[in-house]
């Protein structure tokens, strides 16, 4: 009776984060911090699991930072502060 | 008195205000002080945010950086506000 909900269920942040599973995202970090890879899988805490990652880190004097690359990076939820699709 | 708010127009709660301003243009404060201009997508009890066109405002000024989409974590939101 009550599943069936008469207009389109509306969709929460966490469930549009799916469709990027599979796609290179930027995360923002604290701490001045970047990482782009290919997301694997996340959870709602925002923990994420990202394959050919590269990190960047913004220091105050220099304006172009280089990467450090991994295969595989565990990234911890609580230091996220967004995450976007980049086009690649 | 039966009804508490005859006005509805000034007694709005946060999740009518929120879930009022879904597709509307907001700008999204951080706690870094960092805010977000853009479409709002969606949003849920956390905060966390989705936002589509969205632009990059450092200290009040574009910082340049725009998104196509973008989601925020809702820990790091200070403030949504209808622009």
């Amino acid at each position: 009776m009550a599943d069936v909900q008469p207009q389109q269920k509306q969709e929460e942040p966490l469930d549009l984060i799916r469709y990027q599973l599979d796609e290179t995202v930027l995360v923002k970090l604290r701490g001045a911090r970047e990482m782009k890879g290919k997301l694997q899988g996340y959870d709602s805490h925002c923990n994420m699991v990202l394959s050919d990652a590269t990190e960047y880190i913004y220091a105050e004097n220099q304006d172009k930072p280089q990467g450090k690359s991994t295969d595989m990076v565990f990234i911890r939820g609580d230091s996220v502060i967004l995450i976007s699709p980049v086009a690649e | 008195m039966s009804e508490v708010s005859s006005n509805s127009s000034i007694k709005t709660d946060p999740s009518t205000f929120l879930s009022g301003i879904i597709g509307s243009k907001v700008s999204v404060k951080l706690n870094n002080g960092v805010s977000y201009v853009g479409n709002l997508q969606s949003i849920d009890g956390f905060m966390n945010i989705v936002m589509d066109t969205t632009a990059e405002f450092i200290g009040g000024a574009a910082s340049g950086t725009k998104y196509g989409d973008v989601f925020i974590r809702g820990n790091n939101v200070l403030y949504i506000s209808k622009v």
